[in-house]
């Protein structure tokens, strides 16, 4: 049980105040709800280019981590499709310097060519590093477009081509901070050893002279039902045929979310899994397979990917696949391996939990969900789950029609 | 009115509780270490080995760490991962240079049965033939898709030069050796290295003492029966390498040479010098060639420490273009260490930095636990922590010239790059 608090400022920022009373370390995030997803089409991987800005200086401080170093802290962020995160973790006695710099640029950033100018060359030099540069780097910029043809999701969070980077303004810079970075867009989680009158206090002082600025509404195209299965296959400069099966599935907030997570652990996630042992153990037929949902806002998808062996096609892999899906289809699993699912479910969640860092992030993602509490509530969604809901998600996410295949066929390597 | 500009003051953290773990003997030389503070169910027991990839012939050591878990003449490969599955256990090895590690995550009810399960399966692994197959085939593939990246390819060629006084630490793996690996090695291996090559257990989680002496009582026969000596002294080889990748967008560099352990009087002025050039995000490195220059994505600093030795690392990936451009700003940035002094400023924000960092690491008991880990293998005590910090906090700019002046000679460096 995570207890917490919650509280709102004027300006519309929702807070929520964790006490943790074993560790010497305070942690402060901030999520903002602006990702990938609120990209226009024709300049994409700005959310991302922007969380590199937000270190570049803000209106009155003129070095994001200098200040925080002195403080003995450290911080980092991401940019997902659906949201953009920043924490700091810092001994709990100097919170009080998180709190200045991230309300610092809330207010504003300084808005510097130089910092656009570095930016925008670390991001080009992180695209080719990450997506790129590496076999297999770019299977996401393909699969996306393939299994999305109207939502956001279509495109990767670092953006759909390096031009999309090299083109970005000030002029953008500029719209899309005052769009999206105000108060109450924002969600502020502040984890460690206080009290909730001291943390009150503290935010106030930082906070409430923010202005409110426009509330954001997302208003993000619908992606229409995918009716047909898709398929796309590359030629690469890689050693092994590669496989990625996705399927549409429910979005977050959905009843299914957690029974199709379950079903991809069924699937795909450990050594003794559905797909692990039949495709891999007994038929030989992957080095290497695993299945996983992406965990999206929206609709999402669930992924099953691997690698073939040498000599074996990706028709041999199609049949026994489907074969394989098939069988989860048409019959209820064991009580057994039910509890197996939820058992590997407990042992990775008390461990999430263990850490302050990943409960400071939950408590923000869970309330832009629209419940903080949901925290809390989640382990027992999964424990209710029946081998009837598995059956029905599988037969309702496990369809051909639903599929898009990205197929990587290795070109002649030396 | 708020004044914005105004720093909240900065408070200085004086020292750091460090918790010990309770320290039982298992044999003579192997010992069992316990913390049981924990404030959930979780729970993670460490078995280490002496297995590292320099205690064996080419990649035998790899290989059957990788296999602990393939099946005994009992029990497939597939029936033991369900029996760890169902009991809700994460199982994880890895063998690193002179260590090997077996892990297993869990909630404290399930640990000893998921204990029996484990040692079962890797007391006596058969080494089923097809398994060996099947293991070799995807580390070659694997190996070929790591053939592909510049960093791997770099690193590669970076280890060879690094240690290349000493074959066993030199060696990498080639093509060919995924398909000369015979079954008698494997199982003379596991004999040596496992069977008998118990180096020491680590246990974080709230278990009593009945659960402590199965496990005692069930490890005993593994551990070794000698003291641990690794290699004492590893010379880099020095100059400039290249290995050359068609195509490749960005060049992979790494910049180093073989150091020392914490044991060495210069370690602790050593490793602040190694945050000021590049162990952390303000740091000469990152402010230079990524915030400046924007020629990478990230460029960073470490020092590794082996048994008796230790190594210096400069490592980044950067624009093709720019490879030499970025090594002249590495050689710039390591000769004003040199030549300047750095300021009071910024050596005060680096010994805070460096404190805050020791109070995050040392943070929770699994930290705890790696902390003590990190002295006790060198025979040392977790008094090294406070008396770092108190050093760290006293240390002058001079100070850090002379430690640059000493170690961080660029014609005693290993230069590789690859793209």
């Amino acid at each position: 049980m995570i207890h917490f608090d919650e509280f709102q400022l004027e300006n519309g920022l929702t807070v929520i105040f964790h006490k943790d009373h074993t560790t010497p370390m305070a942690v402060v995030n901030t999520l903002y709800k602006v990702g990938a997803i609120d990209e226009e089409e024709d300049k994409t991987g700005f959310a991302h280019l922007f969380e590199h800005l937000m270190f570049g200086g803000s209106i009155h401080i003129p070095n994001f981590d200098t200040p925080l170093q002195e403080a003995g802290g450290e911080n980092n962020a991401f940019t997902s499709n659906d949201i953009t995160n920043y924490y700091e973790v810092l001994p709990k006695e100097n919170i009080e310097i998180a709190l200045w710099l991230e309300s610092d640029r809330m207010l504003s950033l300084a808005f510097t060519e130089k910092s656009l100018e570095v930016q925008r060359n670390v991001v080009i030099e992180e695209f080719k590093q990450r997506y790129l540069n590496q076999p297999y780097g770019d299977v996401w910029l393909e699969l996306r477009p393939l299994a999305y043809k109207e939502h956001p999701y279509k495109w990767a969070t670092i953006g759909k081509s390096i031009e999309h980077i090299e083109n970005a303004t000030m002029e953008d810079v500029k719209a899309f901070f005052k769009k999206f970075y105000s108060p109450s867009n924002a969600i502020l989680s502040i984890c460690g050893n206080f009290e909730l009158n001291e943390i009150k206090a503290l935010v106030h002082k930082w906070y409430s002279d923010i202005p409110a600025g426009e509330e954001n509404q997302r208003k993000i195209p619908k992606e229409p039902q995918q009716t047909e299965f898709r398929e796309k296959t590359i030629e690469r400069e890689v050693p092994a045929d590669a496989f990625y099966y996705a399927f549409k599935m429910c979005d977050k907030n959905s009843p299914e979310y957690v029974v199709t997570d379950l079903l991809s652990d069924l699937l795909g996630r450990e050594k003794s899994s559905r797909l692990y042992v039949s495709l891999k153990k007994e038929m030989q037929l992957v080095s290497e397979i695993s299945a996983y949902i992406l965990g999206s806002l929206d609709e999402g998808l669930l992924i099953v990917s691997g690698k073939l062996n040498e000599g074996v096609c990706f028709e041999m892999l199609d049949e026994a696949l489907w074969e394989e899906l098939e069988k989860v289809k048409k019959e209820e699993i064991s009580e057994e391996e039910m509890q197996k699912l939820l058992n590997k479910f407990l042992t990775a969640k008390a461990f999430e939990e263990q850490n302050i860092l990943n409960r400071a992030m939950n408590l923000c993602y869970y309330k832009m969900l629209g419940d903080t509490n949901r925290i809390n509530e989640e382990t027992e969604l999964y424990k209710k789950v029946t081998s009837k809901d598995i059956l029905d998600v599988a037969n309702d996410v496990l369809q051909k029609t639903k599929c898009s295949l990205l197929k990587v066929k290795a070109k002649n390597v030396r | 009115m708020l004044d914005r500009t105004k720093q909240p003051e900065i408070k200085e953290i004086e020292k750091v509780d460090f918790l010990k773990p309770k320290v039982l003997p298992i044999s003579e030389y192997t010992e069992l270490y316990h913390i049981s503070a924990v404030p959930n169910e979780t729970c993670r027991l460490d078995l280490h080995f002496q297995a590292g990839s320099v205690t064996g012939k080419g990649i035998i050591p790899g290989t059957v760490n990788g296999l602990l878990l393939s099946g005994t003449n009992e029990k497939s490969a597939i029936k033991i991962a369900s029996e760890i599955d169902a009991l809700g256990g994460f199982f994880n090895s890895s063998a690193s240079l002179e260590y090997a590690v077996l892990t297993i995550y869990c909630l404290r009810e399930n640990l000893i049965p998921l204990f029996d399960i484990v040692m079962d399966a890797i007391q006596n692994v058969a080494f089923h033939e097809k398994e060996v197959k099947e293991y070799l085939s995807d580390k070659k593939q694997r190996f070929k898709i790591n053939m592909g990246k510049v960093s791997f390819l770099a690193q590669m060629e970076y280890r060879k030069r690094i240690f290349s006084t000493h074959p066993d630490y030199a060696k990498t793996a080639s093509l060919e050796d995924y398909d000369n690996v015979s079954i008698e090695d494997l199982q003379a291996f596991h004999q040596k290295h496992y069977l008998k090559g118990l180096s020491h257990v680590s246990l974080v989680g709230d278990v009593g003492d009945q659960e402590l002496a199965h496990i005692i009582d069930a490890v005993k026969n593994m551990s070794r029966d000698q003291k641990i000596e690794f290699e004492k002294t590893i010379k880099n080889e020095r100059g400039v390498f290249h290995v050359k990748k068609e195509g490749a967008l960005q060049n992979a560099i790494r910049i180093g040479r073989t150091i020392f352990t914490k044991k060495h009087k210069d370690f602790i002025d050593f490793t602040i010098l190694n945050t000021v050039l590049g162990d952390y995000f303000g740091s000469r490195l990152m402010s230079n060639i990524r915030e400046d220059k924007g020629y990478t994505y990230g460029i960073g600093s470490f020092v590794m420490e082996l048994k008796n030795t230790g190594y210096f690392t400069i490592g980044t990936e950067v624009r093709a273009d720019v490879k030499d451009a970025t090594i002249k700003e590495i050689k710039k940035e390591i000769e004003r260490l040199q030549i300047e002094l750095v300021s009071k400023e910024e050596l005060d924000l680096v010994k805070n930095y460096i404190v805050g960092q020791v109070l995050k690491d040392s943070d929770g008991p699994f930290s705890q636990m790696d902390a003590f880990l990190n002295v006790r293998l060198q025979d040392m005590d977790l008094d090294f922590y406070n008396k770092a910090i108190q050093r760290t906090k006293e240390i002058k700019p001079e100070k850090i010239q002379e430690v640059a002046r000493k170690y961080l000679n660029w014609e005693e460096m290993t230069i590789v790059s690859a793209g």
